[in-house]
């Protein structure tokens, strides 16, 4: 897979007062990301060609994919595939690339999501919506000890786009 | 977060979020296109921007990108709208849309 063949569509930057390991470790581990993620876990095999894969709250295995950048706790990238029939034949594989550098006295976390193909913007309002409630609970979790619950609303565009493109959602 | 604010306080620079509202992952060259302003003030601007973090950019290839990060905004509205005013705020939101794409 050449990754320089995937465009960043979705891109977000956050600052979060934490050091650049505790924010690498809230991103890949399971015991954080439950708590800033809707209960999702995340599982991230600590290697280059490892297996990475998000669980839902019933313990079934929603997104998975592959360590494809492995660079601790500067630079991570994984292909990131939700496990719906048909979805990845036709949208591609999805790219997700954390940068996490020093900043002062805080950390910049970067989150790219990236495609080898144009998609519509009802195809990528689904992260667009997600992404920044998952990077703001990260941050309140890494600052205060705690993550808000918020509340979101099923990804309605997204859901219709798919399903016009044949793919069937739960 | 004060940063924030003073960037958007620019109807400039609010264009050019605009911009990369229509279209995210623009060029320099491609966001100066059609634009009043010169080369020098866009970059100006978007350094700004990109200091109140309401955008990031990225190498991609050759190539630098810039996108827009609603994430600022999004903590705007973490702190000052209460979790019930939400669902109301989303309806007059939608309510709005729907109206105006009526008189298009």
């Amino acid at each position: 897979m050449k990754l320089d063949q995937f465009k960043p569509l979705t891109v977000y930057t956050i600052y979060i007062a934490s050091t650049p390991e505790k924010v690498w470790e809230a991103l890949t581990t399971a015991e954080f990301s439950r708590k800033y993620f809707s209960g999702f876990a995340v599982e991230t095999e600590p290697r280059l060609g490892g297996k990475f894969m998000v669980r839902a709250p019933d313990g079934s295995e929603h997104i998975s994919g592959e360590v494809l950048e492995y660079d601790p706790p500067n630079r991570l990238t994984v292909s990131w595939n939700v496990n719906w029939p048909d979805l990845v034949e036709k949208l591609g594989t999805t790219l997700v690339t954390y940068e996490i550098a020093q900043a002062g006295e805080a950390v910049r976390l970067t989150m790219s999501e990236r495609h080898d193909r144009p998609l519509s913007d009802d195809i990528l309002s689904g992260g667009r919506t997600g992404w920044p409630a998952i990077l703001s609970g990260l941050k309140s979790l890494l600052e205060t000890g705690k993550a808000p619950q918020i509340k979101m609303a099923p990804p309605a565009k997204m859901l219709d786009a798919l399903k016009a493109m044949g793919i069937k959602v739960p | 977060m004060d940063e924030v604010f003073k960037a958007l306080a620019d109807a400039s620079r609010r264009s050019l979020l605009d911009r990369l509202h229509a279209e995210n992952g623009q060029t320099l060259n491609e966001l100066c296109e059609g634009l009043e302003m010169t080369r020098q003030a866009v970059t100006k601007h978007l350094a700004i921007l990109e200091d109140a973090n309401l955008i990031t950019t990225i190498r991609h290839g050759r190539e630098k990108l810039h996108y827009l990060n609603p994430v600022p905004i999004h903590q705007i509205g973490e702190r000052w709208i209460k979790k019930f005013e939400r669902s109301k705020l989303a309806a007059l939101s939608e309510l709005k849309r729907q109206l105006e794409k009526r008189d298009e």
